[in-house]
């Protein structure tokens, strides 16, 4: 039996375009395999990133001068054969954030600079939530030293950290720090990361530092 | 339905969110840029015509009605406010 297959022909589109174009595909399903055809490597790069946030599988990467056709076979949580979309869920998978550079947010503190306390953490809770309406997401946020604060329990910022993490956002809180506070066992989302990865993270793309 | 109260100051929205936590799912967010321009905060919360009053006791100046509309499952979620009286 062979696959149903889609094709997505992205060549001569500008960014965003390919990616928004391969999230339209996969949030409509309906195949097994997904190809999109780009000319230019950052393209390429940005679809075959998208798909690995959306929890796609790259079956491949077919390269033929500038052109490349890549195919993406959805993940779990995207309708794949016709006949599967009739038992789907009512609520629809939320859609993948939309992946603009790859940024990384870099916090390291509880609340937004420095003057009174309950203005910072209100202000770091509001720009959170901002996160989460905006069109493109972040590609992770990075929590370190009172920043880690947020993402433990009973933290007010939790529920907008959770949002981002549905929308694909990854969330790295530091080890070290989380240790310091004794608030290891208490981390209620995201995972634990280091110093290394998230040094190499911070040298690679874009980072913004709150 | 989901309202947005707008209060006279960041405080008040502040104090409002302490005094309404536990009765009502309430969310402290800045004030939507289509209900206002300048910075602030305002409370989002999940309520029905009680909850309203309710809302207005706590000093809430004005009250939005939101309303989220999506094309289909892979659109963006836009969301429209109307003044709720």
């Amino acid at each position: 039996m062979s696959d149903i297959r889609r094709t997505v022909d992205a060549r001569g589109q500008a960014c965003p375009q390919p990616v928004i174009l391969t999230r339209k595909a996969l949030a409509e399903g309906g195949f097994d395999l997904l190809e999109v055809i780009v000319d230019d490597a950052s393209s390429q790069e940005n679809v075959v990133r998208f798909a690995q946030y959306a929890k796609c599988e790259i079956a491949g990467v077919e390269e033929d001068g500038t052109v490349s056709r890549i195919l993406i076979r959805p993940g779990a949580a995207a309708p794949r054969a016709p006949e599967a979309r009739v038992f789907a869920a009512p609520e629809p998978v939320p859609a993948p954030a939309a992946v603009g550079p790859d940024t990384t947010v870099f916090i390291s503190s509880a609340g937004i600079g420095t003057g009174d306390e309950q203005l910072a953490a209100l202000l770091m809770r509001a720009f959170l939530y901002t996160l989460t309406e905006a069109e493109a997401a972040p590609a992770r946020i990075i929590l370190m030293n009172g920043g880690v604060r947020l993402a433990v329990e009973g933290s007010e910022a939790l529920v907008n950290l959770r949002r981002l993490t549905d929308r694909g956002v990854e969330i790295l809180a530091c080890g070290t720090c989380l240790e310091f506070y004794q608030l290891k066992d208490a981390l209620a989302v995201g995972r634990v990361s280091n110093m290394y990865e998230i040094a190499g993270l911070l040298l690679q793309g874009r980072t913004l530092s709150i | 339905m989901d309202l947005i109260a707008t209060f006279p100051s960041s405080q008040a929205a502040l104090r409002a969110e302490q005094a309404l936590k536990g009765t009502m799912a309430v969310e402290l967010i800045p004030v939507p840029r289509q209900i206002r321009g300048d910075c602030g905060f305002c409370l989002l919360v999940q309520a029905g015509a009680d909850g309203a009053i309710e809302l207005r006791r706590c000093g809430a100046q004005e009250l939005w009605r939101v309303t989220t509309t999506q094309a289909d499952p892979s659109s963006r979620k836009v969301k429209s406010y109307e003044r709720y009286s």
